[in-house]
């Protein structure tokens, strides 16, 4: 018994929509916590940016992967649980309704209903029918009819199904989530940078330190960037060749907003850089004045010639703090310690030395890469199909409302002329429904009344 | 001659002027005053317009070729444009001219900021690779289309919360000005208006994301702000289900939803970056 209790409690807890307002502001505030959080901050970073609390509090909520912890998925869970509960709480009400005719008109409740108007036809049975009808149908849209010998009576409705269109805006919420899903089970995301002329079948995946093997391998045939005149890149683009069981299989350059897909998996320009392959040095000696040019390949020890010191070139960075590109340069005198220092290529700069050389770069030569980004996801198409559902059914939503409008017409003996009332209602947009109504009242006032001029304001 | 900036920096002060007799008109009770504000707003918007078209053919001429909406400036300019547009068709439609005072305001003060702060750039720069795409177009109007609601709507949310605390202290109700019911219905419209805009937007933003980087959704503090936004206008729209949260309420939720819509705009640009960060200054 109890249990029965709980589960209803809790099914009566997710029918309501206070829940999907509460959810809203809580998914929200979740959302602003995570934009103010740097996201993906690992173990290091946040040793040195917090305190130990801070650090407590941080990893215990999965604050520094917000959108990826349990919490922030159950959430997604419970609006999700709200949305289907809602759903099979109100759908049949309201399906209800949009299957219903109606079959008669009661003249009394149209006179409390809020859009209202009375008034008196002087023209004969038949013509006040037949216009009622006519202006109807012209400003408003086709009358059903459902008179009795003694009263004429009818209704006619615009946007009937627009009710509906709430579910569609439901049902498209749910899909974009389950194809998000189903994306995140089934697919993957990562990226690969190919040196130009190589090929590789290696993905790095995102967020972890685990690679991928594609069933293909992937060679950069060429790698090139045009500029700006003001030094914005314009355009980049790699011709790409992917091969399978050693055949070219698929040729094509790859842009920037123009990706690749090939068996499920696509391909997307994203970045591109530059490793360096080699240097092309003068070393001046500032003791002896001897002057001496060697190349020297990135990361390999060389020695300089006529003396017992050696060379090599550890890191380089395409721009240092905006003073362009830099070598560092580290050279051990005579087998000793190591010292090194950073060289700015293309400037001419007094700290451009190590030990006792002044170090002059007359070329570095490059090999660019390009950088991919690739990603597999099954789930897309369910995103997109719930992307325009929710698009049309916010649309029909705003743009479309159930309108309706009631008609009585009846004799009165004593007098020989006709009461007329119409009544409306919509679901949605009352202004604008006033103005058509008052507008099509005030017609049909004037061409009802109009035969024997009595017709009023 | 005629040159775009020399349009819009006309454009600047004809909306104040626009707010001026708008104002004037609420003030002293004037409908003639206040027709000159739409026709004073109807005008700048036209020369607006002309302004718009003149920067996209001077990108063209100067070789870069891109739609006016690709900086700061440019989508300033075209937050002032929208917003008045999104006004001038309410009133058209509604025929209730009072409400032109905050519209006229907002586009004045876009349209200000654009042009006098030292921040904002107004020189026409080349397009970034990633944008470079016709999803720009139809990423940044949608979005800004729906701001610009938004932002007529925390307007209209403004006057509602005054006329109401005016109402309660017992203060004479404004002739010119539309009641409290229609103002909440005219406000519930408006953000249904710029609810489907915004989707759009961030529908477009998602695509277009796809198909440049791979990633319909990455979290990017824009997109996670615009979804907060989203999120709010939401609660918005099903709390007017519930009984009760009709009226003050709801115009409190989009004057909130509105600060939404401004951190989305300027404040992830200028205090959490990412990569909406082209649409920053420089």
């Amino acid at each position: 018994m109890q249990k029965k209790g709980f589960w209803q409690g809790l099914y009566q807890k997710l029918a309501s929509p206070k829940l999907t307002v509460v959810i809203f502001l809580v998914l929200a505030a979740a959302s602003i916590v995570g934009t103010l959080m740097p996201q993906g901050l690992g173990e290091a970073e946040l040793q040195r940016h917090y305190g130990q609390r801070a650090i407590w509090f941080i990893t215990t909520f999965g604050l520094n992967d917000l959108y990826h912890t349990g919490w922030f998925r159950l959430l997604l869970l419970i609006l999700c649980a709200n949305l289907v509960v809602c759903t099979i709480e109100r759908l049949p009400k309201t399906l209800k309704i949009f299957r219903r005719r109606e079959e008669q008109v009661d003249p009394e409740k149209l006179r409390k209903c809020s859009l209202n108007c009375q008034f008196i036809s002087k023209l004969s049975r038949d013509e006040t029918e037949a216009r009622l009808t006519k202006i109807i149908s012209e400003e408003f849209g086709a009358l059903q009819r459902f008179d009795e010998a003694d009263h004429v009576a009818g209704v006619a409705e615009k946007g009937r199904w627009s009710p509906l269109m709430v579910y569609v805006v439901h049902l498209s919420v749910l899909l974009v989530l389950c194809g998000a899903l189903v994306g995140s089970i089934f697919g993957f995301k990562g990226f690969m940078n190919i040196l130009e002329g190589e090929a590789t079948n290696e993905v790095m995946l995102e967020g972890s330190d685990r690679g991928l093997n594609l069933p293909f391998q992937v060679r950069c045939d060429k790698f090139d960037v045009s500029y700006y005149d003001n030094g914005m890149p314009r355009e980049f683009r790699s011709d790409l060749t992917l091969i399978r069981n050693g055949k070219d299989v698929l040729k094509r350059e790859l842009r920037v907003n123009d990706p690749l897909t090939y068996d499920g998996v696509t391909f997307y320009q994203a970045s591109y850089g530059a490793i360096l392959k080699d240097a092309d040095v003068e070393l001046t000696d500032r003791e002896s004045g001897a002057v001496r040019r060697l190349v020297i390949p990135f990361r390999e020890w060389v020695d300089i010639p006529g003396t017992r010191d050696r060379a090599q070139i550890l890191r380089f960075d395409e721009d240092f703090r905006g003073l362009g590109p830099v070598i560092v340069l580290i050279i051990s005198r005579a087998g000793g310690e190591p010292s090194g220092s950073r060289i700015l290529i293309e400037r001419d700069f007094h700290g451009n030395r190590v030990e006792n050389y002044n170090v002059r770069v007359l070329h570095a030569a490059r090999i660019p890469y390009t950088g991919l980004q690739i990603k597999q996801d099954p789930g897309v198409w369910l995103v997109w199909l719930g992307f325009a559902a929710m698009l049309v059914g916010i649309g029909l939503t705003y743009y479309v409302s159930h309108r309706r409008l009631w008609v009585w017409a009846a004799a009165d003996a004593s007098k020989g002329t006709i009461n007329v009332v119409i009544a409306g209602r919509t679901n949605r947009n009352e202004i604008s429904f006033e103005r058509e109504f008052n507008r099509l009242c005030g017609r049909l006032q004037a061409q009802l009344g109009q035969e024997k001029g009595g017709s009023k304001p | 001659m005629i040159t775009s900036s020399i349009l819009l920096a006309i454009t600047t002060f004809a909306y104040l002027l626009c707010a001026l007799l708008y104002l004037a008109g609420v003030i002293f009770r004037r409908r003639t005053i206040m027709l000159w504000g739409t026709i004073t707003g109807a005008a700048t918007l036209a020369a607006q317009m002309a302004g718009i078209i003149l920067r996209w053919r001077e990108s063209y001429q100067i070789g870069y070729g891109h739609a006016p909406l690709s900086n700061l400036y440019e989508s300033l300019v075209f937050a002032a444009w929208a917003i008045m547009l999104i006004y001038l068709v309410m009133e058209y439609r509604t025929k209730q001219r009072a409400l032109g005072v905050f519209p006229a305001l907002f586009a004045f003060l876009a349209m200000a900021y654009a042009s006098f702060s030292t921040g904002v750039s107004s020189k026409i720069q080349p397009l970034l690779p990633a944008l470079k795409s016709n999803w720009l177009i139809a990423h940044v109007v949608t979005c800004f289309v729906g701001y610009a609601a938004f932002a007529v709507s925390f307007g209209i949310s403004i006057l509602y919360i005054a006329r109401e605390s005016k109402k309660k202290s017992g203060g004479d109700a404004h002739s010119l000005l539309p009641d409290l019911r229609q103002l909440d219905e005219l406000n519930y419209q408006m953000v249904l208006f710029g609810f489907l805009w915004l989707s759009l937007g961030i529908i477009t933003g998602s695509v277009w994301a796809d198909l440049a980087w791979g990633a319909y959704w990455s979290w990017d503090p824009k997109e996670t702000w615009s979804l907060i936004t989203w999120l709010i206008y939401a609660a918005l729209l099903h709390s007017r289900t519930m009984k009760g949260w009709r009226g003050s309420r709801v115009a409190w939720l989009s004057i909130i939803g509105f600060g939404c819509v401004l951190f989305t705009y300027f404040g992830v640009n200028f205090l959490l970056g990412g990569l909406h960060s082209y649409a920053t200054t420089k």
